[in-house]
């Protein structure tokens, strides 16, 4: 046994950083924050320099790949961050809040302290909003900046301004700040960039908190198991950057680890259900038949038209989004919408792909353990658009898009849909060709003791076991209608407060 | 990714055949592909050029023609591996012809691609668009090389000099 400390916070990523620096403002409480991957200083300019995202997550070991299969036999890879920051290091950096009716979904797992109104100062006092920092639903002071390098009212390249008279000719109405409770039509994305870089968590939360001679950081370690003595958490088992094991004494361990690896460790712990857990040989120490279930993602399905000009505008980031009804029948959008760049090769004419997000999944999808060697990544069963409404939802999307670019003004750019190319072969390729929006929730939900799949209560304490809570987007009941990143940090800004005993807005 | 479809040309089914089991023919309807070589009577060696975002990639390959026997078996194994993430790509394709009336013929096609490392990542985005472009390329060449009276399609026959052509980086996920 190393030293102990008050508490350890296991997986650095969008959700630990926050937590490790909010846990660390009170000097009496020690704290440990262990990270497996890389924590580089400086930071890399691949990391910092949006401009170089898709080099970041195609050339270097920042990210880790999960292959994952379709029914079709066919696959797809999902990703995480590997690197201090995790998911906020490698990201494409938009900040979304979740809608109102996904706070409504998460009160009725989680009580009235998930609800909107609760945590609404919560989520303003995270942000600084550099566009809508005075109204009364945003922040002007939080860590994490909100910044538009393209507005709607801005003129805009002839694609984009195409887009925005496309849609509305369409009735999506405006929206320029995406994160009011119910956003919907032709919006301004928002990033977290500072001076044209990147705004992690580890530059937003933990390097401001790093000189505190409490806060110890451990990188390239990653947690193998938790030590447990009853039903008490008495530490963590470690593997150091040279390979040897440890075991590090702790009071409290909240797992951060993401949505993947949070219940590859809980069920590496033997916390988990017999089903998941028999298989390998490991013994259910604490059983919870929730943990690595309940898995939900966005669908993400890419169709392509042939293109008749070239769109040579930025879209490094993508400067608008349609946020959209699959169906009219909707009382709530269902989709996100972006066009993206030109595929060129010599002898064809560009390609201009469209991609469609189904912001729900009502099918769910599991992670379990390939093998109780920590080192093997676990398996995910994404279990996407196995639902049918979801594969109408998605076709509806298809038939959006093409409504979309016949609109006089995007006619410009876009010919033939070619990909896929008749409206019968839609289906299939719904079925065969969706990947992800990498936006992984749900594995170790917030819910009553009595509910058979819960793992955490409201508080994200672990069930059962003492001393052990999560803050990562895997305690998410229902996957927001919005991208994760901002979810991460909000729960772990709810973990922080539970930690300090701070009383919950209505409770 | 599994691509399936059937090309319907106005040719017999001998002619479409013969330039079908032709690498050296069949390459020159297939955009972007450069410096075709033979190493021996079933293999092909090549590249193909493509831009994607600000990466101007290459894509070496080798094929190897596994079978080969009129009407119904061709069957060929592309492998390779892209200049910029080193991903290796590996590509089964069987082709066969059939008869659909004189002078007519249904050219079949089954393709399994299978990619390993981070190029699967833009796999759906990028691959499979650009392999229904492909396919919709190479089915207006052959026609043209083999339909009297249609008109050479662009591209076709010989590797374009069409310069490729830098664009912004495509942010592969959100
Ligand atoms: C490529 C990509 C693009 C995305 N784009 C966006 C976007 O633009 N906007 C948005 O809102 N969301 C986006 N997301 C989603 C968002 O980033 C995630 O939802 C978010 O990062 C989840 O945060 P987390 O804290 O739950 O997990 P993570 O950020 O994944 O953090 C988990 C951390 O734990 C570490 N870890 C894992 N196992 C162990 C172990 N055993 N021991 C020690 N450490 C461990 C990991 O290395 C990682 O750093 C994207 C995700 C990806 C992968």
């Amino acid at each position: 046994m190393t030293r102990g400390y008050d508490l350890v916070v296991v997986g650095g990523g969008t959700a630990g950083c926050v937590l490790a620096a909010r846990a660390s403002e009170d000097p009496a409480r020690r704290v440990l924050l262990l990270e497996a991957g890389p924590d580089p200083r400086p930071i890399p300019d691949v990391v910092l320099d949006p401009k170089r995202q898709t080099e970041l997550v195609l050339e270097t070991d920042y990210v880790r790949m999960y292959d994952v299969e379709r029914p079709d036999g066919s696959s797809f890879p999902l990703l995480s961050g590997r690197i201090m920051g995790g998911g906020s290091s490698v990201n494409n950096l938009v900040v979304v809040r979740p809608m109102r009716r996904d706070f409504d979904a998460w009160e009725a797992f989680g009580g009235p302290d998930w609800s909107y109104d609760a945590l609404l100062p919560l989520m303003r006092s995270i942000e600084t909003d550099e566009d809508f920092g005075d109204s009364p639903i945003h922040g002007a002071t939080g860590p994490l900046v909100l910044h538009r390098g393209y507005k709607l009212e801005d003129p805009g390249d002839p694609p984009v301004e195409a887009l925005i008279e496309a849609a509305h000719a369409l009735g999506l109405p405006s929206c320029p700040d995406l994160n009011v409770p119910e956003p919907f039509g032709i919006c301004a994305s928002p990033y977290n960039q500072v001076g044209g870089k990147r705004q992690s968590t580890v530059v937003a939360y933990l390097d401001p908190a790093r000189d505190r001679a409490n806060l110890e950081i451990r990188a390239d370690t990653t947690a193998t198991r938790l030590v447990l003595d009853g039903a008490r958490v008495r530490g963590v088992e470690i593997q150091t950057a040279a390979g040897g094991r440890e075991v590090i004494d702790a009071d409290e361990v909240v797992l951060s680890a993401g949505a993947y690896h949070t219940p590859q460790l809980l069920l590496l712990s033997g916390i988990g259900g017999p089903a998941a857990l028999e298989p390998h040989g490991i013994p259910v120490r604490h059983r919870l038949d929730g943990v690595g279930e309940n898995y939900q993602d966005h669908a993400v399905v890419y169709v392509t038209f042939e293109g008749t000009s070239d769109l040579r505008e930025d879209y490094v980031i993508p400067k608008v989004r349609l946020i959209a009804r699959s169906s009219d029948a909707l009382d709530h959008p269902d989709l996100h919408v972006f066009m993206r760049p030109s595929i060129r090769m010599p002898g064809m004419p560009p390609l201009l792909p469209v991609s469609i997000h189904l912001l729900e999944q009502r099918s769910r999808g599991r992670v379990s353990l390939v093998s109780p060697d920590p080192a093997d990544l676990p398996r995910v069963e994404p279990r996407l658009l196995e639902d049918p409404r979801d594969v109408e939802a998605m076709l509806d999307g298809i038939a959006l898009v093409e409504r979309l670019t016949r609109q006089a003004a995007l006619a410009r750019f876009y010919g033939d849909l070619v990909t896929p190319a008749s409206r019968d072969e839609w289906r299939e390729h719904v079925l065969t060709a969706y990947d992800t929006y990498h936006h992984a929730v749900g594995t170790a939900r917030i819910g009553a003791a009595d509910d058979p799949l819960a793992v955490v209560d409201p508080q994200l304490r672990v069930h059962g076991v003492d001393g052990l809570r999560i803050a990562d987007a895997s305690v998410l009941p229902v996957v927001p209608h919005a991208n994760t990143n901002l979810a991460a940090i909000l729960i772990a800004e709810v973990a922080a407060q539970e930690l300090a005993g701070v009383p919950s807005a209505v409770s | 990714m599994k691509l399936d479809g059937t090309i319907a040309i106005e040719a017999p089914p001998r002619k479409v055949w013969e330039l079908a089991i032709n690498p050296l023919r069949l390459a020159g309807c297939v955009p972007g592909v450069q410096d075709l070589r033979q190493v021996d009577d079933r293999t092909f060696e090549g590249t193909v050029t493509a831009s994607v975002g600000p990466i101007d990639g290459n894509f070496s390959f080798q094929s190897v023609v596994t079978e080969a026997t009129f009407p119904d078996a061709l069957v060929v194994q592309v492998q390779g591996s892209d200049s910029v993430t080193k991903s290796r790509l590996r590509m089964d394709v069987r082709a066969s012809v059939a008869e659909r009336g004189p002078a007519a013929t249904d050219l079949a096609y089954h393709a399994v691609v299978s990619v390993q490392g981070r190029l699967a990542i833009l796999g759906e985005m990028v691959l499979r668009a650009t392999a229904g472009m492909m396919i919709a390329q190479v089915t207006r060449c052959l026609r043209s090389q083999l339909e009297p009276g249609v008109p050479a399609a662009a591209g076709s026959g010989d590797a374009s000099d069409e310069p490729a052509i830098s664009m912004p980086v495509p942010p592969p996920v959100e």
